[in-house]
């Protein structure tokens, strides 16, 4: 018999993400947010396009998990995942659906980003008679763009796992300050959040210098915050008796 | 058509459905009779694949739900009215399943004229919604693909006269141009009125069933649900 084909179900999922009030709600903050943190920094740190740019990462890395986070958990708030899981039953095609569009939201909120960074740069370098620093390393440019990607995924992933929003984006926001405490718990703390630290081993992305001690790292810390909650999570959900 | 065959649950410890059996005939209107707590919607879950039978099997055209494939084109569910999202308009609502279906968008409108929404409500989050605009709504939602199948859990819960009239008159259309339906209730003058067979359940266990007419042996309907379901009745206990 002829399955509901996945374009449709990333569609629908999609759409979803933007519908409702606090979707667009959460967008229009997202645009206001992205325009104002780099017309900020333009104003404050001078006509530097990476260094603007930047900028609009640090309210994506909160704001699109927390989006991440919504797409899966509200199925259960609202219980909706009645009507969605009677429309699809294969209750993992529904999930992986609902991965993907914030990721591909993450990408595209970080191209957003670089564009209003461009003119920014240009004005400022005008106004201010100083000149533009264009210099933007592909490669580091790549790696912020993945390290934002990274984190709108372990938002997708713990909310799947805990299939609570409050809980995950707890979880979520409160990761640096929990690594902090972490880090200064003499040599075993250190040597946890030298591994499992998903900001501490992105981290070396950013910069494009990556060696091969980073990336193992950087896999162990995706294995842990992602993978295995990704998976557990789809465990859960395809297994859960839902009311 | 559906077909529960000795279906059991038993969920942490309790038994919520004890070997239910029943079918659902094309061309007709089964109503699910039980005092609240019966596992009338456990039932109903088992049934389009949210929940799983611990013994016994629920099919759809013969097959379990969750092989139909795209089953919302052939069978239409509405299990909780209340189940959505407040910030979502009607509309939406509807835009979404129609998508999902693979129907035109043009299938919202219709449906939105068949259960009585207007455009402005329909515009509206649902969270500013009566218990009987979102009945008609999630009923408008399980006719979207004009189903051949049925399955509705307290629909008339929350409407107001004029819309159990309504739905009483569409579930009847809906059974003379072949659809098999099912219609969960704690209601029995509902059932009555539209029914063409009444399964009872009480604790889980089917107490009695068969046509709406001969079921009583000359009791009412009332009478003999009542004398049935005695022993779960909570002012007797």
């Amino acid at each position: 018999m002829t399955s509901i084909p996945f374009s449709r179900l990333l569609l629908v999922e999609t759409r979803k993400l933007f519908d409702t009030r606090s979707g667009k709600i959460l967008t229009a903050v997202l645009v206001v947010l992205t325009v104002a943190s780099v017309v900020g920094r333009g104003l404050v740190a001078g006509p530097r396009l990476f260094t603007l740019t930047g900028t609009a990462g640090i309210g994506f890395g909160v704001l699109l998990p927390v989006l991440a986070i919504l797409a899966v958990t509200g199925e259960w708030s609202h219980r909706t995942a009645l009507t969605t899981f009677t429309l699809e039953p294969r209750r993992a095609r529904v999930l992986a659906a609902k991965f993907l569009p914030p990721l591909a939201v993450t990408v595209l909120a970080a191209l957003c980003a670089l564009l209003v960074a461009v003119p920014t740069t240009a004005a400022v370098s005008a106004v201010r008679h100083v000149p533009a620093d264009w210099e933007v390393s592909p490669l580091a440019l790549l790696g912020w763009v993945a390290t934002l990607v990274l984190l709108t995924a372990m938002g997708s992933a713990l909310g799947a796992l805990s299939l609570n929003a409050p809980v995950a984006i707890v979880v979520c926001l409160t990761n640096t300050i929990l690594w902090n405490v972490v880090g200064r718990l003499g040599e075993v703390g250190r040597f946890l959040a030298e591994w499992f630290d998903l900001g501490a081993t992105t981290a070396p992305l950013s910069t494009g210098a990556m060696t091969g001690g980073d990336a193992v790292r950087l896999a162990t810390s995706i294995l842990l915050w992602i993978a295995l909650p990704a998976v557990l999570g789809t465990l859960r959900v395809t297994r859960a008796e839902i009311g | 058509m559906i077909e529960f065959s000795h279906v059991s649950k038993v969920y942490r410890g309790v038994r919520a459905l004890d070997d239910v059996s029943f079918t659902v005939e094309p061309g007709s209107v089964t109503g699910f009779l039980g005092p609240n707590g019966a596992g009338k919607s456990t039932a109903l879950r088992v049934l389009v694949g949210l929940s799983r039978p611990t013994s016994g099997s629920a099919t759809v055209y013969g097959l379990p739900y969750d092989t139909l494939g795209n089953p919302g084109t052939r069978v239409g569910v509405l299990l909780d009215a209340g189940a959505l999202h407040p910030g979502r308009s009607g509309r939406e609502v509807l835009a979404l399943g129609a998508t999902t279906l693979g129907l035109p968008g043009s299938r919202v409108g219709e449906v939105l004229d068949l259960v009585g929404l207007t455009g402005q409500e329909a515009r509206r989050p649902v969270g500013g919604y009566s218990l009987g605009m979102r009945q008609r709504l999630g009923i408008g939602h399980a006719l979207l693909r004009r189903p051949g199948t049925l399955v509705l859990d307290e629909p008339a819960n929350g409407l107001d006269p004029q819309g159990i009239r309504w739905l009483r008159e569409l579930l009847r259309h809906l059974a003379d141009s072949g659809c098999a339906v099912l219609l969960s209730s704690h209601l029995i003058h509902e059932v009555e009125q539209v029914a063409d067979h009444v399964v009872m359940i009480g604790r889980g266990r089917v107490l009695a069933q068969g046509p709406v007419a001969g079921l009583g042996g000359g009791r009412s309907l009332e009478e003999t649900f009542l004398a049935l379901t005695s022993d779960t009745d909570r002012s007797a206990a």
